[in-house]
């Protein structure tokens, strides 16, 4: 949203978009500035009610504990950069040409087809969570980083063709009618010049993937032991592990949400644009 | 040698025919426009040619081989798109060597005739720059560099210009006549601007409704136009007909317009009294006099600088005429109209077709 936009309304358009902005900041940002007050306060100021908030309690001692005890928290941060390379890299090799096809190539019910992909995303979780786990244990994949990747992919798979075939529908017929012309084929149409237009949703996606491999909880917690434990188990442990010393975790959970705050403001631009461009047609 | 050869082409999407039975045979060298309104059947008709679509039925030919099955690059095509279609993330230079590249062609001797092609459109000192960098004439340039590097046996021209401003377009015009003359590649070329397709072409198909109404040089196409449709849609400022039954005068045919008579012309084939006709002239063969020809008072004046047409109303309806110069005439001035009975065009009322 741009706000040279906002110019066009009247001022009370203005106040109405701008607190509708100041809210969503609000509720977004609050969570993520509560994490990182509390990560830095002393459990006693950090448990009063209302908390503490004098300089002195402020303290480093949540993150260098988090840190000594950093074989957990290195495992966790290793398992879940695989599970999240793994499930992002592969969904977008398996889901851009799958996009191209139901964006572009004569597929018969292609719109069907979309429609079906896009439905397995609607079973909540627990439902297929049993399923899942027995037919994983049965395979003896249990606690198994790439078994967790896969079944990470199952999810990032469909939003990643849903993301790419809004914006391949969007590019105009004329290019590849070109390239057909030029005598390049539909494999290195795809090649030479669809993708490298589609940097934009191609990020988009693969960012939003990775998130979503790196901050899952649920599938992890049935799928993991102790081996392919992923960060955010790592976190939840901080509760149990140690008689929930909040201050810990949320250290911990700092130190987990920080690459994907930097990924996300490294390539903030092409996001903007890659949804921007996939989402709103023309 | 005839180069293209359309039979009996049709193609349908669905319930909808957007070309209906077009033939059309192009000798090598020449240079056809397809001419009509939007939704006629022109673009159709191009992808077709090229390869884009399917042929439904009927057969294409080019240099008396059947293509209907190959590719486009089979076919040895190359086209202009209306948007250009030039791939936005590559150079200049890239963007017209790209189809080199994709033969296998060795990158020095790409290089070389990159090099070539641009110099003759005047793009060598934008070879580095992206389409985005450049104007939209440039970009067109580098859309027909794109086409010429390949130096293929037709050029095929989607509405080229038509994202152009004026002055632009008039320049392009004269840009790929002059290129057409050169290189004296077979063309087919799709607008559906009028004074474009006069301007450029060695023959204009003009269509309508997925047909080809008339196949002809400009100026057959212009002074002797097969059908009604074909009159009004060419021509500036359009040629205004009015309904009339053809009665038989004093030795000579004549066309009565509610109580005027229109003198026809001596007749090849005499048209029988009685028939329903419209009737019109080109607005250049209607000349104002001051006693001759028939009533009409006069209701628009607009000057455009070599002429100025002056559109009056009469019994028959509304008549344009083109004086040279400037004229000054008051809107509801009473006057007379004169039609050159030699360029007087006699339509068939019920069927459109040309009878005179």
């Amino acid at each position: 949203m741009s706000f040279a936009r906002l110019q066009h309304g009247g001022p009370v358009r203005q106040t109405v978009v701008l607190a509708g902005l100041a809210v969503f900041v609000v509720w977004s940002a609050g969570p993520v500035l509560w994490l990182v007050l509390s990560s830095l306060l002393q459990q006693k100021a950090l448990i009063q009610q209302p908390p503490d908030l004098s300089p002195a309690n402020f303290t480093l001692t949540n993150f260098t504990t988090v840190v000594g005890a950093a074989a957990a928290l290195g495992r966790g941060i290793f398992n879940s950069l695989v599970v999240a390379l793994f499930s992002t890299a592969v969904a977008l090799a398996l889901g851009a040409p799958a996009a191209y096809a139901l964006a572009r190539l004569p597929v018969p019910r292609a719109n069907g087809i979309a429609f079906l992909i896009l439905a397995t995303q609607m079973l909540p979780g627990i439902a297929i969570a049993i399923p899942l786990f027995i037919l994983i244990s049965k395979l003896g994949l249990i606690d198994n980083v790439l078994s967790l990747g896969v079944v990470y992919l199952s999810f990032n798979l469909p939003i990643v063709i849903w993301i790419l075939r809004g914006f391949f529908t969007s590019i105009p017929v004329g290019l590849e009618k070109a390239a057909a012309v030029d005598g390049v084929g539909i494999f290195a149409t795809f090649w030479y010049i669809v993708l490298p237009i589609s940097i934009p949703p191609l990020t988009a996606a693969a960012v939003f993937a990775f998130v979503e491999a790196w901050n899952e909880f649920f599938f992890a917690l049935i799928l993991t032991r102790q081996h392919a434990q992923t960060v955010p188990l790592v976190i939840a442990q901080f509760a149990g592990q140690y008689q929930t010393v909040f201050g810990q975790m949320m250290a911990a959970a700092v130190i987990s949400v920080t690459p994907v705050i930097i990924l996300a403001i490294l390539f903030r631009n092409q996001i903007i644009r890659g949804f921007a461009d996939g989402m709103m047609k023309g | 040698m005839t180069a293209i050869e359309l039979k009996n082409v049709s193609k349908t999407f669905g319930t909808y025919t957007a070309c209906r039975d077009v033939s059309l045979a192009i000798p090598e060298g020449e240079f056809v426009t397809l001419l009509g309104a939007s939704g006629c059947g022109k673009t159709t008709t191009l992808n077709m040619v090229a390869g884009l679509e399917d042929v439904s039925s009927g057969d294409i030919l080019m240099g008396g081989r059947r293509v209907n099955d190959l590719s486009p690059v089979q076919r040895d095509v190359a086209m202009v798109f209306q948007n250009y279609a030039l791939y936005p993330h590559m150079s200049v230079a890239r963007n017209i060597g790209f189809t080199l590249k994709m033969r296998g062609m060795d990158a020095s001797e790409v290089r070389k005739r990159v090099e070539k092609v641009a110099a003759s459109l005047e793009l060598s000192s934008m070879l580095d720059r992206l389409p985005s960098q450049l104007s939209g004439g440039q970009q067109q340039r580098v859309a027909i560099g794109r086409a010429l590097v390949r130096e293929p046996k037709i050029f095929l021209f989607d509405e080229p210009f038509s994202n152009l401003d004026a002055s632009l377009r008039m320049k392009m015009r004269a840009e790929v006549k002059e290129l057409h003359q050169r290189l004296g590649v077979t063309s087919i070329f799709v607008t559906h601007d009028q004074e474009e397709a006069m301007s450029i072409s060695d023959r204009i198909a003009v269509m309508n409704q997925g047909r080809i109404e008339q196949l002809g040089t400009p100026e057959e196409i212009y002074s002797r136009p097969a059908t009604r449709y074909v009159a009004t849609f060419i021509g500036s400022p359009r040629i205004e007909l009015a309904p009339g039954i053809i009665e038989q005068g004093e030795g000579m045919a004549v066309a009565k317009v509610g109580s005027t008579a229109i003198q026809l012309a001596a007749q090849a084939r005499p048209i029988e009294a009685g028939r329903q006709v419209e009737v019109g002239a080109r607005p250049e063969y209607v000349k104002l006099s001051e006693d001759k020809g028939v009533r009409a008072v006069v209701r628009l004046v607009q000057p455009v600088g070599p002429t100025t047409h002056v559109t009056l109303d009469w019994e028959g309806g509304t008549l344009v005429s083109s004086v040279p110069g400037f004229v000054r005439l008051a809107p509801g001035t009473a006057t007379f109209a004169e039609i050159d009975p030699n360029h007087l065009l006699v339509f068939d009322r019920a069927s459109g077709e040309r009878l005179s």
